[in-house]
C-alpha cells in the first residue's frame, strides 16, 4: 500500500433524502492531504458528506475518489486506510477501554499480538487513557469517551482521517490536547474535520469549505480568505433596540453580546459611516459574510471588483 | 393529566409501530389454526364443542402462553425506550411524578396487550364460525365463554405478563429483557409447576403455574366430566381462583418493587443484579488532565497491516469471542449456562425413577431426558431455542444498540466476518452449554452412585447429534434478525420461525422433512442395537439443511446492512454488488448441494418409498373401508394352525419368510371365495397359493386385498391350506428414516403389518369420529358396546392358532419366535431355531433376533427362558422368581398353564422399561434390567409387581373386545398380581405396592365416568379395578374371589367357547358373595362409589387388667358419581373394618402390629365406636388399610391420644 499522501476529490456529489431533504448538492471538492475544515451550521449536510465519506451512505449522483480508490465503489478499500470518528457514538460499557481498543485493533488488521499492543499502548497513552485503561467504558466521562473514539479512529494510521463535530463535548483542554494531536497527523493523511466551531478550523485547517443547505458556499484557505476580508468588515457597539434598524441599513452578518450591548459586525465595502469602526477581520467574520451571501466564490469577487 | 398524557403519548407511538399489529396478526391466526385443528379434531372424537367455555379456556391459555414470547416488546418499549434511545435525560428531569410517569407507561403496555390478546377470541370465533367448520361442533353463541375465558385467564395472565416484562425492562433499560421475564413465566408454567406437582405437592404445582398449563388444560381436563366440558363456565372457584390471586398478587409485587427501586436518576449502565454484591464505590468522574499542554509529538508505532485470509479469520474470532463473553456474562446467559444444568442434574436425578423404583442412571436413559428434536415443542428442552431467539437479536444488534454501528461499519473486512463471527460466539455458546449438560448428567449420575459413565456415548450424543440441531436454529434466527433488519420484527420473525418448526407445520399438514427447516427423521439409540440404521438418513436430512444454511448465511452476508442505507431498493443494490466471483461460488454450490441432497432424499422418501401424509394415510383408511367393507361378514374360514419358515438377513436388513396357513371352514355355510389380506408397505407378498383351484378375483395390491374364488366351495369342516412367500427389506429410507425392524443386532417384528392374513381387516378402518364424519362413514364407536359385543376374535390366548416356526439368522445370533425351542443347529453361517408351541396362540406373532444371551430357568414342565442383551444380567434372578411365583399362585388359582414355554425376551427397539405380555411370550425394554429397589427385601420391588402383573395376563379370561375389557385384562392382571406379591413377598411388600397404586400418578383418579363393568379409561383399568377386587377378596375372601375368576376362565379359554365380557364376570362374583355384602359388590363394579372416611379423634383410657378402651371419632360419607359425572351423596349403611394398631416393630411400617381389627357396621355422618384392646394402642381407625375406596388419603387412622 502507497504511503504516499494522497488527496480527496470529490465531484457533483448529490444527496436527497427520501424525506425530500435535499442534503447534498452538486458537492464538489478538492482536499489535499493536511487538515481540511468543513464548517457549516447545524443540518448544512456536514455529517451527511463526513457519513458519505466514511463509506456509510451513497451519493445519489457524483464521484468519489481517494487517491486511485473509488469510493463509492471500492468500499472495502477505503475502509482499509479509514479513520472515521462520528459525530456520536457510544460503546459497549462494560468492556474496558483497553479491552476494546485491542479488540477494534484487530478488526482493523493488527494481527499481530506484540504489534497490537505496542499501538494500542501509544494510543491510549496519547489519548490520555492510558491510568484509566482498566476502567470499564460505561464509566467514562463524554470527554473520555470522546479520546477513546479518536484512539479508535487512528488505529492503523489512516490514510483518511474523517472527525465529526469532534469538540463538541469537550472541555476546553480536552478541545486543545485533540486539537493538537489533529495537527499533527494531518501531516501526511488527509484529515477532514467537520464543526460548526469556527476556532477550530481557524487554529488547525490549512483548508477549508463552507457548507450551508447542502451546497459549498466558499472554498478557500482560512489566512487567505481572512485577508480577502481586510477592510470590509465593521463593528458597532449597540443597543438591542436598535439592531432592526441598524439591519435595515446596513449589511449586519454578525450580533453578539459583549457586556450586556449587542456587539454588531456589518460587511462593507466602505466605511458605513454611522459608528461604526474599522475592525480586523477574523475567520468568524469570513463564516458569517459567507452565510450572509456576501463573501464567497461570487462574494470574493464582488469585493474585489469594488475594491478595484 | 399527566398521567394521561403519557399513557395516551405511549399508547399513540405503539399503536403506529408495527409490532402490535403483526404480533395482533400472528396470534389470531394462530388461534384460528389452533381452533381449528386440534380443537376440532378433540371436540369431535370427545364429543364436545370447539367453543364450549372449556375449549375456549384451554385455546386461551395456549394463545396467552404464545403471547408472552411473541410481545413482550411491548412492555420492554414502554419500560425501557427512553433509556435505550438516551431520551431519558430529558424525561426524568421533566416535572412528573414517579407513579404518573410509570403508571402511565405501564397502563399503556398493559392496555395494549390487553388488546393483543382479543386475537385469542377473536381467531376463535373466526375458526368458529368459518364456513368448513362442522355445525355439528359448534354450541350456540355464549359470549360468557368467551369473557370469562379472557376476563380469568387472558387478563391476569396479560397483568402478570405485563408487570414483570416491564419491571426487567424497566430495571435493565434494555426493551429486549422484557422476554427474559416472559420465559421466566414461560419456564415457571411449564416446567417448574409440572415438576413441583409431580414431585412435591400437587396443589403447590396447580398454584405455581402463572398461565395455565397445569390448572386449566390439564386440571380441568381432568377434573371436568364430559358434560361439565361441554356446558360448564369457567368460574372464579377453587385452585383457578387461589392461582389467579396469587399471580395478581406477584404482578402487584413486582410493580410495588419497581416503583419502589426506581428513581429519576442517571442511570449507571451496569447490570442491576451486580449492585448488591459489589460494593466498590462509583467510578469517580474523569480527573481534568494536569498536563493538557504537554506537547509531546505523537510516537504511534507504524505497523504494516495486512488483509489477508488470515486478518479476516483473526477478525471473525474476535468477534466471536466478544461475542460470547458479552452472552456468557449476561443474565440470560448466566440462566443457559448455569441455571439449566444446575436444573438439569435435578431433573435427571428426579427422573431416575419409575413407579416407586429407582432405575439406575445409565447413560442411555439419562441421555434420553437430556435431548429432544427442535420441533418438540412440549420438551422442557424448548428454552434453549427460546433462548437463542433472544440472543441472536442481542448478537445481530449489539454494535447498533451500544450506538457503536457506525464505527464498526466503516471498518475493513468482509461482510462475512460479523456473521461468521457471531455464529461461531453463538455455536461457542453451545459448545459450552453442550459440555455443561454432559458434565450436568455424569453429576446427576454420581449423584446417584452410578459410575459407568461412557463419555464416548455422551460426546456422539450430545455433540454429534444434539448439537447440530441447535447450531441449525442458531443460524436460522442470526439470518433472520439480518435480513429483517428491525430488532423487534426480526424477534417476531424468528419467533414465528420457531412456531412454524415446532407446531404449526403439523398444523397445516406440512409433513415433508424437506420443508421444515432443520427437519428429519429422528435418530434412536438402544445398548443392543446402538444407532441401528438410524443415522444415515438422519445425517442425509441434516446435510440437506446445512446446505439450506450455507445458502441463509450467503443471503444475510449480501444483505447485511453496514451503511445509513437500509431500504430495500439499497439493500438489493448493495447485493448485487458484493456479490463477488467467491460469493457466486458459494452461493452456487449451497443451491447445487441443496438440490442435490434434496433430490436424493426425495428420491428415497417419494420414489424408492410412497410418501404418504397423514392425511393420504387417513384417505386411504377410508378408502379400504369404502371399498372392502362390504365382505366384513363374509364367512371366512378360521387360521387354526400356521407353519412358517422365518430367514432373517441382519446384514442386509431383510426378512424372507416362506409359510402355510391351515385354514378350517367353522362356519355352517360353504365357503366360495377367500378374502386374503397383504401388507402394503415395506413388504412384497410374492406368491399365495391355496391347496385347491382357486381363481384370483380381485387383486388390489395398493390396499393390500386380494380375493380368491374357489373353484369348489369349501364345505362346513372342511380345511384348506394357504402357502404364501414374502419378503421385507427396506429401500432407502423415508420422511421418518429407515422403517426397517431388521437391524444388525436387534431385530424385532410382529406378523401384524407383513403377514397376509385372511378376511377383512377392521384395522384398517379409519377410529377418529372427526375423519370418519370428513370422509362420510358411518359412526362407530371406539370399542363396541358392552351389550353388544363383536363376536370377534378374542384378544388374547384361547381359539387361536397353533404355531410352528423355523427360525434362520446369522450364527452369532440367537432368533426368538412363538413357542418352546423343539431345536437348533448350524448349516453354514446360519443359525436356525425351531420354535413350536404347545397350545393355540392369538393371531399375532412376533419374532426377534439378536446376540441374546440366554438365562434358563424352570417351573414343573415349563421351560423359561430369559433372552437379554449380554450386558444385562441385574434382573435375572429376581424376574426368574416372579414369574416362578406367578406361575405357582395363578396356575392354582386360576387354571393351568396352557403352554410348556416362557420366553422374556429384552426388546432390542425399546430403551424403556416398560413390558408386554403375549401368549407364552413377555418382553420388555433395555431399561427393565436396570429398574430395581435399592433394598430388595425392605424397599417396594415394582419391577416384581409389573413382572406378576405380565405373568397375570398369561391366565387372564378370553375376553371380548368391548367396553370393560380393561377389566378382565389389566385389573385381573393387576390383582392377581397384588395376591401373587402377598403370596411370594408379604404383607408388607403388598402393602407398599398398594400405596404405592393410591398415589395419583401416573393414574389420577377420576370421578367420573363409566362403571368399572364399563371400563376403559386407565385410571378404573389399572387402579380402581385392582382396588375393588382386593377389597372385596378381603371382604368374602380371597378363595371366593379367586373361585369366580376361576370359573369364569374356564367357562370361556377352551377352545370354541365364546369370549366372556364383564357381565360373565359379574354374574360370577355375585354368586360367589353373600347376600350381606351384595350392596359393596355393587358399589365397586356396578356404579363408581368412592367412600370418604376420616378418623377424627381416638382416646385410649387403661380399662385395667392391661386392657384399654379405645374411643373413635369416626365419620364417613358415600358418594356415587354417574357417568355424567353427577354426583349424589347416598346414605351409609357399610361394613367397615375398625382397627387398632400396637407400637410397629423395627423396620416394618405401622400397620404391622394389628390388635384389633374387625368390620363394625358404620352410618353416613359423625359417629363413636369404642372397642377394648389387650395392650397400648398407638394407632387406630376405621378401614385402615383402605380397602374402599377413598380419594382423601391419609384421614383414616389417626395417632391415638391418652
Amino acid at each position: 500500500m502507497g504511503k504516499h499522501p494522497l488527496g480527496l476529490f470529490i465531484r457533483n456529489v448529490s444527496k436527497k433524502y427520501a424525506n425530500g431533504v435535499q442534503a447534498l448538492h452538486n458537492v464538489s471538492l478538492d482536499i489535499p492531504p493536511g487538515m481540511y475544515g468543513l464548517l457549516g451550521p447545524n443540518g448544512a449536510g456536514k455529517s451527511t458528506l463526513m457519513r458519505t465519506l466514511a463509506t456509510l451512505q451513497e451519493p445519489d449522483a457524483g464521484e468519489i475518489h481517494l487517491g486511485d480508490i473509488d469510493v463509492v465503489n471500492q468500499k472495502e478499500a477505503v475502509r482499509q486506510t479509514l479513520g472515521y470518528l462520528p459525530q456520536e457514538f457510544g460503546v459497549y460499557p462494560k468492556a474496558s477501554a483497553e479491552e476494546l481498543l485491542d479488540y477494534f485493533a484487530v478488526l482493523k488488521g493488527l494481527t499481530n499480538r506484540a504489534e497490537r499492543r505496542a499501538t494500542t499502548e501509544a494510543l491510549l497513552r496519547q489519548t490520555n487513557l492510558w491510568d484509566k485503561r482498566k476502567q470499564k467504558l460505561g464509566g467514562y466521562s463524554g470527554g473520555m469517551k470522546q479520546r477513546f473514539g479518536v484512539a479508535v479512529a487512528l488505529l492503523g494510521n489512516p490514510q483518511l482521517l474523517i472527525v465529526d463535530e469532534p469538540t463538541a463535548g469537550l472541555d476546553p483542554a480536552e478541545r486543545v490536547r485533540f486539537l493538537n494531536l489533529l495537527s499533527e497527523l494531518g501531516e501526511n493523511s488527509v484529515v477532514i474535520l467537520s464543526t460548526h466551531i469556527v476556532e477550530d478550523v481557524a487554529e488547525l485547517c490549512t483548508r477549508m469549505a463552507i457548507i450551508n443547505k447542502g451546497q459549498i458556499l466558499l472554498e478557500a484557505q482560512p489566512l487567505e480568505a481572512v485577508a480577502a476580508l481586510k477592510g470590509y468588515i465593521w463593528r458597532k457597539l449597540t443597543d438591542k433596540s436598535a439592531l432592526p434598524a441598524l439591519e435595515q441599513e446596513h449589511q449586519i452578518i454578525s450580533a453578539k453580546l459583549l457586556s450586556g450591548r449587542t456587539l454588531v459586525h456589518a460587511y462593507s465595502p466602505e466605511r458605513p459611516g454611522n459608528g461604526f469602526d474599522a475592525v480586523e477581520p477574523d475567520l468568524e467574520d469570513v463564516y458569517f459574510s459567507t452565510m450572509a451571501g456576501c463573501f464567497g466564490p461570487t462574494g470574493q469577487q464582488q469585493a474585489e471588483g469594488q475594491a478595484r | 393529566m399527566k398521567f394521561r398524557t403519557i399513557l395516551c403519548f405511549e399508547l399513540a407511538y405503539q399503536v403506529r409501530r408495527p409490532w402490535p399489529w403483526l404480533a395482533f396478526g400472528i396470534l389470531l391466526a394462530f388461534n384460528f389454526l389452533t381452533t381449528r385443528d386440534s380443537a376440532l379434531a378433540d371436540a369431535l372424537y370427545e364429543d364436545f364443542f370447539v367453543n364450549s367455555p372449556f375449549a375456549i379456556a384451554t385455546t386461551t391459555v395456549i394463545g396467552t402462553l404464545f403471547w408472552l414470547v411473541l410481545a413482550p416488546v411491548i412492555a420492554g418499549e414502554a419500560g425501557a425506550r427512553d433509556v435505550a434511545t438516551g431520551m431519558y435525560p430529558l424525561t426524568y428531569t421533566a416535572p412528573i411524578r414517579k407513579a404518573d410517569y410509570l403508571g402511565g407507561r405501564f397502563l399503556a403496555a398493559l392496555l395494549l396487550n390487553s388488546l393483543v390478546l382479543l386475537a385469542v377470541p377473536a381467531g376463535v370465533l373466526l375458526a368458529v364460525y368459518s364456513p368448513d367448520m362442522n355445525a355439528a361442533a359448534v354450541a350456540p353463541f355464549r359470549p360468557a365463554a368467551y369473557l370469562t375465558a379472557y376476563a380469568f385467564i387472558a387478563l391476569p395472565n396479560a397483568f402478570v405478563g405485563t408487570a414483570l416484562q416491564f419491571a426487567l425492562a424497566l430495571r435493565s433499560g434494555r426493551p429486549m429483557a422484557a422476554y427474559l421475564g416472559s420465559l421466566l413465566l414461560v419456564f415457571m408454567g411449564w416446567f417448574v409447576s409440572t415438576f413441583v406437582r409431580f414431585v412435591f405437592l400437587e396443589r403447590l404445582g396447580m398454584l405455581l403455574d402463572p398461565v395455565g398449563i397445569n390448572f386449566v388444560v390439564e386440571d380441568l381436563a381432568h377434573l371436568w366430566t364430559t358434560t361439565e366440558r361441554k356446558y360448564r363456565l369457567l368460574a372464579l372457584e377453587g385452585n383457578v381462583l387461589l392461582n389467579r390471586l396469587l399471580w395478581l398478587g406477584v404482578g402487584l409485587i413486582t410493580l410495588a418493587l419497581s416503583y419502589l427501586r426506581f428513581g429519576f436518576a442517571h442511570r449507571q449502565e451496569r447490570m442491576w443484579w451486580w449492585r448488591p454484591l459489589r460494593r466498590r464505590p462509583a467510578p469517580a468522574p474523569a480527573e481534568v488532565d494536569s498536563d493538557v499542554l504537554r506537547d509531546e509529538p505523537i510516537v504511534i508505532p507504524l505497523f504494516a497491516r495486512t488483509f489477508g485470509l488470515a486478518f479476516h479469520a483473526r477478525q471473525a474470532l474476535a468477534i466471536a469471542g466478544t461475542s460470547f463473553r458479552t452472552m456468557a456474562t449476561s443474565g440470560a446467559g448466566l440462566a443457559l449456562l448455569l441455571v439449566v444444568p444446575m436444573l438439569t442434574v435435578a431433573i435427571v436425578v428426579d427422573q431416575m425413577e419409575a413407579m416407586g423404583t429407582p432405575l439406575a442412571p445409565t447413560t442411555t436413559r439419562v441421555l434420553s431426558e437430556l435431548t429432544a428434536p427442535l420441533s418438540a415443542e412440549l420438551s422442557r428442552w424448548v428454552i434453549v431455542p427460546l433462548l437463542l431467539i433472544f440472543f441472536a437479536g442481542e448478537l445481530i444488534w449489539r454494535e447498533r444498540d451500544a450506538r457503536l454501528g457506525e464505527l464498526t461499519d466503516t471498518l475493513p473486512g468482509s461482510d462475512w466476518a460479523p456473521l461468521l463471527g457471531k455464529f461461531a460466539g453463538l455455536g461457542l455458546m453451545l459448545v459450552v452449554f453442550t459440555a455443561l449438560q454432559m458434565a450436568a448428567g455424569m453429576v446427576a449420575q454420581l449423584v446417584l452412585g452410578y459410575q459407568d459413565f461412557e463419555p464416548g456415548l455422551y460426546v456422539k450424543v450430545l455433540f454429534g447429534l444434539q448439537l447440530p440441531e441447535y447450531l441449525l436454529f442458531a443460524l436460522l434466527a442470526l439470518v433472520v434478525h439480518v435480513l429483517v433488519h428491525q430488532k423487534y420484527l426480526g424477534h417476531l420473525v424468528t419467533m414465528l420461525a420457531y412456531a412454524f418448526i415446532a407446531v404449526l407445520a403439523t398444523m397445516l399438514d406440512i409433513e415433508h422433512h424437506l420443508l421444515v427447516y432443520g427437519a428429519g427423521p429422528n435418530w434412536s439409540y438402544t445398548p443392543m442395537q446402538g444407532f441401528g440404521a438410524s443415522l444415515g438418513p438422519w445425517l442425509w436430512f441434516k446435510l440437506y439443511w446445512t446446505a439450506w444454511a450455507l445458502l441463509l448465511a450467503v443471503g444475510a452476508r449480501l444483505l447485511w446492512v453496514r451503511s445509513r442505507e437500509a431500504g430495500l431498493v439499497a439493500r438489493m443494490q448493495m447485493a448485487r454488488r458484493r456479490l463477488t466471483h467467491s460469493t457466486s461460488w458459494v452461493a452456487a454450490a449451497a443451491v447445487g448441494l441443496v438440490l442435490a441432497i434434496g433430490g436424493f432424499i426425495f428420491y428415497n422418501t417419494n420414489v424408492l418409498n410412497p410418501y404418504r401424509s397423514a392425511t393420504e394415510t387417513t384417505a386411504r383408511r377410508a378408502e379400504y373401508e369404502r371399498r372392502y367393507r362390504r365382505y366384513e361378514h363374509r364367512p371366512q374360514p378360521r387360521l387354526v394352525a400356521t407353519t412358517l419358515r422365518v430367514e432373517i438377513y441382519p446384514a442386509r436388513l431383510a426378512v424372507e419368510v416362506r409359510g402355510s396357513y391351515r385354514l378350517v371352514n367353522s362356519s355352517t355355510y360353504p365357503i366360495d371365495s377367500i378374502h386374503v389380506a397383504t401388507g402394503t408397505t415395506g413388504v412384497d407378498t410374492r406368491a399365495l397359493r391355496f391347496d385347491r383351484q382357486a381363481t384370483l378375483a380381485v387383486r388390489d395390491d395398493a390396499y393390500g386385498y386380494r380375493l380368491y374364488t374357489l373353484a369348489r366351495p369349501l364345505p362346513p369342516g372342511d380345511t384348506l391350506q394357504l402357502d404364501f412367500e414374502m419378503r421385507a427389506a427396506p429401500q432407502g429410507f423415508t420422511n421418518r428414516g429407515i422403517i426397517s425392524s431388521v437391524v444388525a443386532n436387534g431385530s424385532a417384528f410382529t406378523s401384524a403389518a407383513w403377514f397376509p392374513m385372511v378376511g377383512y381387516q377392521p384395522s384398517r378402518e379409519l377410529v377418529g369420529a372427526a375423519d370418519r364424519r370428513a370422509y362420510g362413514l358411518a359412526p362407530r364407536p371406539v370399542v363396541p358396546s358392552l351389550d353388544d359385543p363383536e363376536s370377534g376374535e378374542s384378544a388374547a390366548s384361547g381359539g387361536g392358532t397353533a404355531f410352528e416356526a423355523v427360525v434362520g439368522t446369522d450364527a452369532d445370533q440367537v432368533a426368538v419366535a412363538p413357542g418352546a425351542l423343539r431345536r437348533t443347529w448350524t448349516q453354514g453361517k446360519r443359525r436356525y431355531f425351531h420354535y413350536v408351541t404347545s397350545a393355540p396362540i392369538g393371531g399375532e406373532w412376533a419374532f426377534f433376533s439378536a446376540q441374546y444371551a440366554v438365562y434358563k430357568g424352570q417351573w414343573h414342565d415349563v421351560a423359561i427362558r430369559i433372552f437379554h442383551h449380554p450386558a444385562h444380567t441385574a434382573h435375572l434372578a429376581r424376574t426368574l422368581r416372579s414369574v416362578q411365583a406367578s406361575l405357582d399362585y395363578n396356575s392354582r388359582q386360576f387354571g393351568a398353564y396352557p403352554y410348556r414355554h416362557l420366553s422374556i425376551i429384552e426388546h432390542p427397539e425399546r430403551p424403556g422399561s416398560s413390558l408386554h405380555a403375549e401368549a407364552g411370550m413377555i418382553w420388555h425394554g433395555q431399561g427393565f434390567p436396570f429398574w430395581k429397589p435399592q433394598d430388595e427385601e425392605r424397599d417396594l420391588d415394582q419391577p416384581y409387581a409389573v413382572m406378576a402383573h405380565e405373568m397375570g395376563h398369561q391366565f387372564q379370561p378370553c375376553y371380548a373386545f368391548a367396553e370393560g375389557a380393561p377389566l378382565l385384562s389389566e385389573s385381573f392382571a393387576w390383582y392377581s398380581a397384588l395376591q401373587v406379591v402377598r403370596a411370594s413377598r408379604g404383607t408388607d411388600q403388598l402393602r407398599q405396592l398398594l400405596a404405592f397404586m393410591r398415589q395419583p400418578y401416573p393414574f389420577q383418579p377420576i370421578r367420573r365416568g363409566e362403571s368399572l363393568l364399563q371400563a376403559l379409561d386407565p385410571y378404573l383399568a389399572y387402579r380402581r379395578g385392582p382396588f375393588a377386587f382386593y377389597a372385596l377378596s378381603e371382604y368374602i375372601g380371597t378363595d371366593r374371589v379367586n373361585g369366580a375368576l376361576r370359573r369364569l376362565i374356564a367357562q370361556h379359554n377352551s377352545a370354541g367357547a365364546p369370549p366372556a365380557t364383564t357381565h360373565d364376570l359379574y354374574r360370577e362374583l355375585q354368586a360367589a358373595t353373600p347376600d350381606s355384602l351384595q350392596y359393596l359388590l355393587h358399589d365397586l363394579f356396578e356404579v363408581n362409589t368412592y367412600w370418604n372416611l376420616k378418623t377424627e379423634r381416638v382416646v385410649a383410657t387403661p380399662a385395667g387388667a392391661g386392657t384399654w378402651r379405645v374411643t373413635l371419632d369416626v365419620q364417613a360419607r358415600k358418594r356415587v358419581y354417574d357417568h355424567a359425572g353427577v354426583e349424589t351423596e347416598v346414605p351409609t349403611n357399610d361394613w367397615v373394618e375398625v382397627g387398632v394398631y400396637a407400637a410397629a416393630k423395627e423396620g416394618h411400617d405401622r400397620l404391622s402390629s394389628p390388635i384389633y381389627v374387625r368390620k363394625h357396621h358404620l352410618q353416613s355422618g359423625p359417629q363413636r365406636i369404642t372397642v377394648t384392646v389387650p395392650r397400648k394402642p398407638v394407632l387406630a381407625g376405621i378401614d385402615p388399610r383402605m380397602l374402599l375406596i377413598d380419594l382423601e388419603l391419609g384421614n383414616n387412622t389417626v395417632d391415638v391420644k391418652p
